[in-house]
């Protein structure tokens, strides 16, 4: 019988969400699925598998993966991957996913899809659905026979627990990373300090539309006021009005914040894909037609210049 | 020595002309289902790829003896002439259907490409392409050289150390700045944090209409068929629907920034 295996390391988001699409990828193949966790594992680990009804769980743990190198890690899930069959693995793409799936799939031989929204079957065979050009459009890709590992956008994904909980067993697979050295070394790192705007609950972002650095602070101030983050578009990070960390979209961040607050910001699909999943997005924009309305629960039209100061000024008031 | 580099360079339709399509409602799949064929759509290299090509400019201006290659894989010719414009050494088409090729065929075919000409010291490839958003080539195309892959540089500069080349990359991550070094060969992929990539001179213009790009079939390659057969075949492509549904806030600046604080305050949305 064949299996369906999500593999997280340390502490990833999105574990939950992914195995409950992996328990419908499984169920729908007539496969187990399985759960490989590498080096340090969530804390609720087994509540998560029994919610989930994962039968077994495999851990790799060893001293080099303490933290996350592109090496080691991919020597752990190459070795893993000849020890054990599976004819899909599933991982949630995260920064380092986006490196550890294509080189795993290469080494083990397998095909590999990035940007996966949902797995099933279409026409009897194992199709991946994925996102391309930024969202604007969808793609089914037919995931022909073989092992292919798949990297998901979690982001969009909801966890629900199983009909039937199970008590999952955990299996320990040791492997011989002794040989495994990092060819990339890391001499420098400048920690992001501070909150996330993944992690925010109320973003205020704004765009080419604030015209200038300076006008920066406005988006900042009524992020201040509502007790939430400032975040940007990418042409104002490439200008260098906000740092990359505060970029949403396909090549920065993907936020689900409760409210999503964008000013001057046309709404190119490259953005939206970081924002959509806000639960109530309001846009400025003094462009009526501008895209970014089409996905807003509210709209004003108008220059973001004034409003950005008037909303701040009515959330103090 | 000189320090041999070889650009990836893929042809991308227009990713602002798509947009603009889909928001128009006007883009539309081809007969097959599952390819974008509108005529209208300007193709063009893939931006990530022209940075890619800028990082490698900068080395050498930055004093570094080197040999600049950008290969592509697929029918587009219009991209080679633009990179032979930016005065890059040798521009090379590698002939092949890109239609019935996945990214797997791709990288093979890019890394037979490289061993062929005895190895390159450093691949330079875009983060990703914009048409189909995987960014899986350059990690499978370092697995094929059995070379480390440093991905989403800003910058990247060519080390001596001792005589042994290497690279010293600053990676733009989550979590902020990582510089990261490594020895070559090595593939690097570029972001668009690297800032603007140049536009061609007139001369350089002049001198690339001489120019020949090479052209490389996959056997010559030593590449057979079944060795490209896809894993990943392509089904079907269409435009997902945005259910839009706005509620426009009437008035000046004053009155609708304080009727939509009231309706989010309404709604628990904000305090
Ligand atoms: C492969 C790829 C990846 C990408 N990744 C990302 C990404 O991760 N994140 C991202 O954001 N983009 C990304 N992009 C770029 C994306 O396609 C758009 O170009 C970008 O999002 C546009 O940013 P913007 O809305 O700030 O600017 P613009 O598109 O220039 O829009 C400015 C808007 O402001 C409005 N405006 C102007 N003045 C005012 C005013 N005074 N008051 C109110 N409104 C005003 C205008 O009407 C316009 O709608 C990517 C592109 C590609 C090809
Ligand atoms: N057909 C191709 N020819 C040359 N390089 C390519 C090709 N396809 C992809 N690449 C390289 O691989 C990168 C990532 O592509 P992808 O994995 O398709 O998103 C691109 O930015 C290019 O540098």
């Amino acid at each position: 019988m064949s299996r369906v295996v999500v593999c997280t390391w340390g502490t990833t988001g999105g574990a939950e969400e992914l195995l409950t699409l992996a328990r419908g990828t499984a169920a729908a193949l007539d496969a187990t699925l399985g759960w490989l966790v590498l080096g340090p594992a969530p804390h609720d680990l087994t509540e998560i598998a029994s919610r989930q009804d994962v039968p077994i769980v495999d851990r790799i743990e060893d001293e080099k993966l303490q933290s996350f190198g592109g090496d080691v890690a991919i020597a752990a899930v190459a070795a893993y991957a000849r020890q054990h069959d599976f004819r899909l693995m599933l991982v949630p793409q995260t920064f380092d996913a986006r490196v550890l799936a294509p080189r795993v799939a290469a080494r083990i031989d397998a095909g590999v899809v990035m940007n996966g929204v949902g797995v099933g079957m279409e026409g009897g065979v194992l199709a991946v659905t994925a996102s391309a050009y930024g969202g604007d459009t969808r793609v089914v890709y037919a995931l022909d026979a073989g092992r292919f590992v798949v990297g998901i956008v979690t982001s969009a994904l909801t966890a629900a627990p199983a009909a039937k909980p199970a008590s999952a067993v955990t299996r320990h697979c040791p492997v011989d990373l002794a040989g495994v050295e990092e060819r990339v070394r890391v001499v420098a790192r400048s920690e992001a300090a501070g909150p996330r705007i993944e992690e925010a609950d109320i973003l205020v972002a704004g765009g080419r539309g604030l015209g200038e650095k300076a006008n920066y602070r406005l988006v900042q101030e009524l992020a201040e006021a509502l007790g939430g983050m400032a975040a940007a578009s990418r042409p104002i990070v490439d200008e260098g009005w906000a740092e990359p960390a505060r970029q949403v979209g396909l090549t920065g961040k993907i936020t689900r914040p409760t409210l999503y607050i964008a000013a001057g910001i046309s709404g190119a699909s490259q953005h939206m894909v970081g924002c959509a999943a806000a639960k109530t997005l309001v846009a400025i924009n003094r462009d009526p037609d501008a895209a970014i309305f089409k996905y807003a629960r509210f709209g004003i039209v108008g220059d973001c210049l004034e409003i950005l100061p008037a909303l701040t000024r009515a959330v103090k008031g | 020595m000189a320090l041999r580099i070889v650009v990836c360079a893929k042809e991308v339709l227009d990713p602002d002309a798509v947009n603009n399509y889909a928001l128009e409602g006007r883009l539309v799949i081809g007969d097959d289902g599952r390819s974008l064929t509108q005529s209208s759509i300007p193709r063009l290299m893939n931006a990530y790829d022209e940075q890619a090509i800028e990082a490698a400019l900068r080395i050498r201006e930055a004093g570094v003896q080197c040999t600049i290659t950008v290969v592509s894989v697929g029918e587009g010719q219009d991209i080679l002439k633009h990179a032979a414009s930016l005065g890059i050494d040798e521009p090379v088409a590698i002939q092949a259907d890109s239609g019935t090729l996945d990214q797997h065929g791709i990288a093979k075919l890019l890394a037979a490409f490289v061993t062929s000409r005895g190895g390159a010291d450093l691949v330079l490839c875009g983060r990703q392409a914009s048409d189909d958003d995987q960014g899986v080539v350059p990690a499978l195309l370092a697995e094929h050289l059995g070379v480390p892959a440093v991905t989403i540089a800003r910058s990247v500069e060519a080390t001596a150390a001792g005589g042994e080349l290497g690279v010293r990359v600053v990676r733009v991550t989550p979590d902020g700045d990582e510089t990261v070094t490594a020895s070559a060969p090595v593939v690097v992929t570029i972001s668009n944090e690297l800032g603007q990539a140049r536009y061609p001179t007139m001369a350089g213009r002049m001198a690339a209409r001489k120019k020949k790009i090479a052209s490389v079939t996959t056997a010559e390659l030593g590449i057979a068929g079944e060795e490209l057969r896809p894993r990943v075949t392509l089904a079907k492509q269409f435009v997902p629907t945005v259910k839009s549904s706005c509620e426009m806030i009437p008035g000046n600046a004053e009155e609708a920034a304080r009727a939509l604080i009231a309706r989010l305050r309404a709604e628990s949305v904000v305090r």
